[in-house]
Parts: structure tokens; sequence; C-alpha cells
């Protein structure tokens, strides 16, 4: 049988097998396996299954991930991302809407230390919602501003997604981060935008709450200084070259440890529940980047994607409309894929085709974190969405769907922006380097 | 979504003492990733001798931090599900599914066991070594073996739990 065909056929299984709830892990190493097996044979089918596993698993450049998840865990049970809210929250008093503003803004900052969208949106509920429900806030906004804010941490440096896909697409991680910085910082100002749009709408939704004095703000300022300092340490040190992102992860987890404990908020109690948290969260995701290597394995020996792009090319398809087909293949993947599975499950597919089409790998990868972060909130399986309704159980998810549309055209907006400037996403890393 | 279809039940002491002690040496292991790589940072700066070792240290301790923390994972049922059918089908068939999806990681695990034998013997015999810290590469493989032997332990007391569940619930 023709490899491309035994390629499709492995894809149609995958589909098979999450859609009767196998997890993904399992789908795509089952899957994996057996189209390497077809191909192969089964010693050769066995040999890259045990050494696919212990290779990911004892890859330098992801040991990143567990250390960003500590970090993140940490400064999430020390409340430093409280000092956060509570600084963009005074210096915000008095502009309507400014309470949504500073929550996108705290998250957008929190999701620059922790890497994860569904720890920011967990965290930033705890803290930000019961200040909006106190302010009279709308809960459609409130959750929307949330829900939005949250997804911003997978696209602003440092992102796990983006380890991940440099992992697959065998790309630069520093380099994956300077192209996410730009666009990380312009979808905040977008959903900023919306929600700023929002509340002059409808003045109802978000009443004016009283202005802090100018000492109130000027003391708010200095209130999230161990979270600057981590900002600067971690991030400012990666893109300085003064570490690589591992060495920055590491510094970081550390230095939020020490942080915590010389604030008196870090108990042996809460590092261990960190700790144990981080193993769970960060393994969760090793599990599925074993099965998705083998899977990737597989694609590479069916040659599907040059298949998918020689039929795109012998029906003259041409590249910007191959590029729509896939933006909307992975909308409308997000609407029952989780994020960083449906990363893993498409990257092997389309990264090649992409390629050929003459694309950049590192434009496209901020291109998959953008719709990946629109999977992440919008109905009906928003992951985010569903972690605020599980934090705030007294608001119906369909306040929080109906919240969550308007804030969808920031990162449909910045997706087209990108189209038209891919040196939004291009210049910062040849000009960092090279 | 996370798969927490079917939770609750304790499983046996030995399984759950059998996870803490996993969970513990991932935890190990992850601190010494952490310190390793920030003493390496430390002394590179401070006075300019970096330690040479770190690079295998952190490569060294992922292998057995993934291999012994995953055993939490399947024991807590935190697998990633796609749960679409969840709202289409009749809640017996969704526990049938769930069985499935059980009997399908656990072949899945058995599977990367059984691709792992041949190249940790091929680590034994032919005794490579980690260039700077010089542990012998089988002895990583070792760790990576028991560690997923201690998941499959976790998994089929995670498969035992929600077939005990299912015979006790109602139908």
């Amino acid at each position: 049988m023709n490899p491309g065909i035994i390629g499709a056929l492995g894809i149609g299984s995958l589909l098979l097998l999450l859609f009767v709830r196998v997890p993904v892990w399992a789908a795509l190493a089952l899957v994996g396996f057996s189209g390497n097996f077809v191909l192969s044979g089964l010693p050769s089918a066995l040999t890259l299954t045990g050494t696919s596993a212990f290779d990911v698993a004892s890859a330098y450049t992801l040991s990143v991930i567990p250390l960003f998840v500590l970090l993140g865990e940490v400064a999430s049970n020390t409340r430093l991302s409280a000092d956060l809210f509570n600084a963009a929250r005074l210096l915000l008093s008095g502009v309507r809407g400014g309470l949504a503003i500073a929550t996108i803004a705290a998250s957008a900052c929190f999701g620059a230390v922790c890497g994860s969208s569904i720890v920011t949106a967990a965290t930033m509920t705890r803290i930000a919602l019961p200040e909006m429900h106190k302010a009279g806030y709308d809960d459609r906004l409130a959750t929307g501003s949330l829900a939005a804010g949250g997804s911003i941490g997978i696209l602003i440096p440092p992102s796990i997604i983006l380890v991940i896909y440099a992992s697959i697409a065998e790309q630069s991680v520093p380099k994956l981060f300077a192209a996410a910085l730009l666009p990380g910082l312009l979808l905040t100002a977008l959903y900023m935008a919306v929600a700023v749009g929002i509340a002059f709408a409808y003045p109802h939704y978000a009443p004016r709450i009283k202005r802090a004095s100018i000492r109130e703000r000027l003391k708010a300022l200095a209130e999230p200084w161990q979270f600057i300092l981590l900002f600067i340490v971690t991030i400012g040190g990666i893109y300085a070259g003064i570490f690589s992102p591992t060495e920055a992860a590491a510094v970081g987890a550390f230095g939020s440890i020490v942080l915590g404990a010389i604030g008196g908020r870090l108990t042996w109690a809460t590092l261990w529940q960190s700790i144990e948290t981080s193993i769970r969260t960060s393994c969760m995701l090793f599990v599925i980047i074993i099965g998705a290597n083998l899977f990737s394995s597989f694609m590479v020996q069916t040659q599907f994607p040059t298949m998918l792009a020689e039929g795109a090319g012998a029906l003259n398809i041409s590249a910007p409309v191959v590029m729509m087909m896939i933006v909307l293949a992975y909308i409308v993947m997000g609407c029952f894929l989780e994020g960083i599975g449906m990363v893993l499950i498409t990257v092997p597919v389309f990264l090649p085709l992409v390629v050929k089409f003459g694309y950049d790998p590192i434009w496209f990868s901020i291109l998959v974190v953008i719709v990946v972060e629109v999977g992440l909130i919008h109905p009906p399986v928003g992951m985010n969405l569903f972690v605020i309704q599980a934090q705030a159980p007294d608001v119906r998810i369909t306040s929080i769907y109906r919240g969550i549309v308007p804030f969808l055209i920031a990162p449909l907006l910045l997706i087209v922006i990108l189209f038209l400037l891919p040196s939004l996403a291009l210049w910062l890393p040849k000009l960092l380097y090279g | 979504m996370i798969d927490e279809s079917s939770p609750s039940l304790e499983p046996p002491g030995a399984v759950r003492r059998l996870q803490a002690a996993q969970l513990r040496l991932a935890a190990v292991a992850l601190m010494t990733m952490m310190t390793g790589t920030v003493l390496d940072v430390f002394f590179r700066y401070a006075f300019n001798k970096p330690l040479r070792i770190s690079y295998d240290l952190v490569e060294s301790m992922l292998v057995i931090y993934v291999f012994h923390g995953i055993s939490s994972v399947f024991l807590a049922r935190r697998n990633i599900v796609i749960d679409v059918i969840d709202s289409l089908v009749s809640p017996h068939i969704l526990r049938a599914l769930a069985v499935i999806a059980d009997v399908v990681s656990v072949m899945c695990l058995l599977l990367f066991i059984w691709g792992m034998c041949q190249p940790a013997i091929q680590a034994f015999e032919y005794g490579d070594r980690k260039l700077e810290l010089g542990v012998p590469l089988y002895v990583l493989w070792g760790f990576a073996l028991a560690g997923l032997l201690g998941t499959v332990v976790c998994a089929l007391a995670a498969f035992v739990q929600i077939s005990l569940r299912q015979l006790r619930s109602p139908r």
C-alpha cells in the first residue's frame, strides 16, 4: 500500500481513537507504533518506541517545562499574582472598565512568568473575579476579560506550547520566544481595547470605581516588586543572552521559592503542593509529547505532508489559500481538541506543507499559538472557560460563553495582521539572534 | 479535558505507597535539576567556573522525573482526553469507553516497556556513560523501566477502581 495512504488511514484512526475517549497520548502512541510497524516491521517499530520515549524524557530543552510550571505554581501559591492585580487595579482606578483592563494586564504579566494559560486563568479568576463582583461588574465582561487575559499566557514568553513546538519542529526556543513577544503585547493591547469598547458601549457592565489617590497609586506600584524582579531576571535574562531558557526557568523557580520564603508566604505545605501540582501537570504533558514523537516519526515515514503539498499544487491552490484553510482547520479543531494535543497532532502534518509553500516555521509557530489561543476561549470547549467556571460555579456557563464572544475579535484580527505583516513575528528574532 | 470520569474509591495501600515513593523521587529529581542549574549559573558568573556536570545532571534527572512522575498522572486519571462524545452517548456506553481507554493505556505502557528493554540491554552491554557525569546509561534506563513498571501498577489500580465502581453503581 502507498505510504501516503497509510498516513491518511493513520490520521483517520487517530481521530477515531480520540473521539472514543482514548487518552491523547495513548492514541498518538498506538497509531504511531502501528504505522511504524506496518512501514518498517516489528523490530524497528519497537526500537523506535523505546528510544523515542527515552530521548524525549532526557531532552535538555524540554527540562524548561517542569521548571517553568514550578515557577508558575509557586508564584500562584505565594500570591505574587495578587500583588500584581492589586497594583494594576489601583493604577487604573477611576477609568471605566479599569478592573477588566487591570485583569488583562495582570494576566499578561503573570503569563509572562508562568507560561501556562490554564494556571493564569485559574489564578486570576480567584483574585480578580471577587473584586469585579464587588464593583458591580457584569458577569459577561468579568469572565470574558478573565478568559481572554488568561489565554495570553501561552503566547507571551515563556510559553510552554512554544517549547513543545520547538521540540517537534527542531527550532530554537529563544528565537520562538523572541518571535512571540510583539504579537503577545499587541494581543494584550487588542484585548484591552475590546474591554474598553464594551465598557463604553454598555456602561452598566462596568461601573466606574473610586479613583485612588496619587499616594495609594505610588504605593501600589511598589507592591509587585518581587514579581517584577522575577520577570526581569528570567525573561530579561533570556533576551539578553545571559541565560538559556532552562537556566532562566531554574533561576526563576529558585527565586520564587526564596522570595516566597523570605516574605513568609511559602510554607513547607505550600511548597510541596506546588511541587506535586508541577509534577502532575508537566508529566501529563511529557507523556503526550512522547506519544506525539512516535506519531511524528510515523508521519515522516509516510510522506503524507508531501502528498498533501503535491495535491494542493496539482489543484493550483495558492499559498495564502492553503494557509487560510489551515487556520480554518485549526479553528474548527479548537472546538473539540485540547490545545497542546492539537499542536502535537497537527504540526508534524502541517509544518512540512507550510515550509514547502515558503512560509517561515518561526512565523508559523506564532500563528499556531494564536489559533490555539482562540481554541482555548471559544465555545463550546474552550478550556479557559471551563477553568473559570470551575473557580466560579455561581456564574452560568452561558454567561461565560456570551462574555467571550466580543473578545474573539482580537486574536482573529491579530491573525490578519500577522498575514499582512509577517515581520511582526520575525523582526525581533532576526534583530536578537541574526 | 482531563479524564476525571471515575475518581474516588481509594486504591490499595501498597499502590498508594508506591505512587507516593515515585512522586517523592520525581520531586527530588526536580529539585536537583533546579539546584544544579542555579549553581552552574552562579559559579559561571561569580567565579567563571561553570559546573560542567550540570547539562548531564539535568538530562539524567529529567529521565527520573518523567518516568516516576507519570505514575501519579495515571493513578489520579489526569490524562487528557477529548470528551466531545460525552453529550452524545448514554452513561452506560461512556463507562464502557472508559474501560476501553484504560485497556489501551495499559497496553501502550507495556509496549513502551517492551520497546525499552532492548536499548536498555544494549546500554548495559556497551557500558556507555554520560560524558561529564560519568553515570552509566543503563542506570538511567533502569530508572526509566522501574518508573514505567510502577506506572503500569498505578494504571491497573485506576482501572480496577473504575471497574469496581461500575459494578457497584446502579444500572
